[in-house]
């Protein structure tokens, strides 16, 4: 059976594509299947990062475009989470080496070893942006809840559907609390605006800093909220169908409010 | 002491852009004669002689329209012309341009009526569907959106705007020069507007919630509460845009 190419976009920079790529890369790996996540962020290359993996790089996805290596070299294999590889960004090169001939050759061979292949999406929608889309069956629009986030999405959305994708969108770090003063806007306000379905919610979480820093995959944390979003994600795009969207809730009880005052809860 | 300064004709009329009493062009398979009336008829023959002796043979048998320009009580010269021209001139047949097809009041009225609405071609494109940021609609005809314009996205018309939704975006009606467009919208809230090239505010607080018409006024564009100052209202009979 084939692969889904499935590319994770926003236009605006700093939303948390990266993040997201990774933690449901590692999600719907650990559900059992063979997944596969590229940097398509040539010249400013994060994943390898977040992911823990920047140690064990050699060859990248603009080597395995331009024919340098073939695909098994390139593929970095995470040793925490069986079935997770990562092809890695070039740091040195800029986004015009790749050609989207190229990207959809190796789509196509990527397509017939896993099961997913994330692409995780350049800011912009210039070259990067097109390259990472060429090959891609579905996407993932990550947007925050705030305006300009709201509008490069929405640009976004009109270019992807414009090549015949229909993304879903994922509203990432909502603060509930905010929300729930009025200062910031909610995630019917976003889906209000773009009008696409809607994948999941995802919370304000710092743990996303510390599991970014240490390498270590936000969906192995099991206290983390925004990890247990970003699976309960993965087990939709894995195509079960009964799971709830929960919105993030502002935690006001007493206990919740001692607890956080103490330091035992984040 | 105008004349004076400026050179007024001799008889004392302001000085004007000289018009030739006499004008001569070929309008289809005929002659079209532009006829100043107020110019004397001894004049009119002089020139229309000295137009039509360069036709040479072409003036035989010819179609000649005598046009005077729409003034009235002319059909003594027209008469006069048309046999000057038949025996000069040996010219076919003479006519009056054909009267043009103005529907009155009544007509329009009977169109109604009449269900001749049936027949009538419609003036604008309407589009369902969300307008996203980045995407622009241009048209030379009114513009309907049924559905919402995004921040960002840009509709240009040269007619008028109708959002039968919310519209944020950057709207300019009547581009570039037609000052009776207007724009409408449910929820109005743009980030730009234009009207004829004149630029307005966009959403003004205090119509918050309401339908908005915006329209060209003494060169401003003002905003009005749509529902509460009803500006098509006075109009007793429907009109096609």
């Amino acid at each position: 059976m084939e692969g889904k190419i499935i590319v994770v976009t926003s236009g605006k920079g700093g939303v948390g594509k990266t993040t997201a790529t990774a933690s449901i890369g590692a999600a719907l790996a650990l559900e059992g299947n063979r997944v596969a996540v590229i940097d398509m962020d040539i010249g400013l290359r994060n994943l390898d990062v977040v992911l823990g993996l920047e140690n064990r790089i050699v060859f990248n996805i603009v080597d395995v475009v331009n024919k340098r290596c073939n695909l098994a070299q390139a593929l970095i294999r995470d040793r925490r989470i069986e079935n997770l590889f990562l092809v890695p960004a070039s740091q040195s090169d800029n986004k015009d080496v790749l050609t989207a001939i190229g990207v959809q050759r190796v789509a196509k061979m990527l397509k017939s070893e896993f099961d997913y292949i994330l692409m995780d999406s350049p800011a912009g929608i210039e070259k990067g942006f097109e390259n990472s889309v060429v090959a891609a069956d579905e996407a993932i629009v990550i947007c925050t809840p705030d305006v300009s986030s709201i509008r490069d999405a929405d640009r976004v959305i009109g270019l992807l559907y414009s090549r015949s994708i229909t993304p879903k969108l994922i509203v990432n770090r909502i603060v509930p609390e905010m929300v729930a003063r009025g200062d910031m806007l909610s995630h019917e306000d976003v889906i209000d605006v773009l009008s696409i379905d809607l994948l999941g919610l995802v919370p304000m979480d710092n743990q996303v800093v510390v599991s970014t820093n240490t390498g270590m995959p936000l969906v192995m944390h099991n206290q983390s909220l925004a990890g247990q979003a970003f699976r309960r994600i993965a087990k939709r795009l894995n195509g079960e169908v009964d799971i709830p969207i929960k919105v993030p809730t502002a935690r006001t009880g007493v206990w919740d409010k001692i607890s956080q005052k103490l330091g035992l809860n984040r | 002491m105008w004349n004076k300064l400026f050179g007024g004709k001799k008889n004392g009329t302001p000085m004007t852009t000289e018009i030739p009493p006499v004008k001569l062009k070929g309008v289809g398979d005929s002659f079209w004669v532009t006829v100043d009336p107020s110019t004397p008829e001894d004049v009119i023959h002089e020139k229309i002689s000295e137009l039509f002796e360069r036709l040479q043979h072409l003036a035989i048998n010819a179609k000649v329209i005598i046009d005077v320009g729409g003034a009235e009580g002319c059909d003594e010269l027209v008469n006069n012309l048309r046999d000057f021209l038949k025996k000069r001139f040996d010219v076919g047949i003479v006519t009056t341009p054909p009267e043009k097809r103005s529907q009155s009041v009544e007509n329009s009225r009977q169109v109604d009526l009449g269900k001749g609405w049936i027949t009538h071609r419609t003036d604008a494109l309407i589009l369902t569907g969300r307008i996203r940021s980045g995407q622009k609609i241009e048209t030379r005809r009114h513009l309907i959106i049924v559905g919402n314009v995004n921040p960002g996205a840009e509709l240009t018309s040269s007619g008028n705007i109708i959002v039968l939704g919310s519209l944020q975006g950057q709207v300019n009606a009547g581009y570039p020069d037609n000052e009776d467009a207007f724009i409408i919208a449910i929820d109005f809230k743009p980030t730009l507007v234009h009207i004829a090239g004149i630029p307005g505010d966009g959403a003004d607080p205090s119509l918050a919630g309401k339908i908005v018409y915006a329209s060209i006024h003494k060169n401003k564009v003002i905003l009005q509460d749509y529902m509460q100052d009803q500006p098509f209202g006075k109009i007793p009979w429907p009109t096609a845009l």
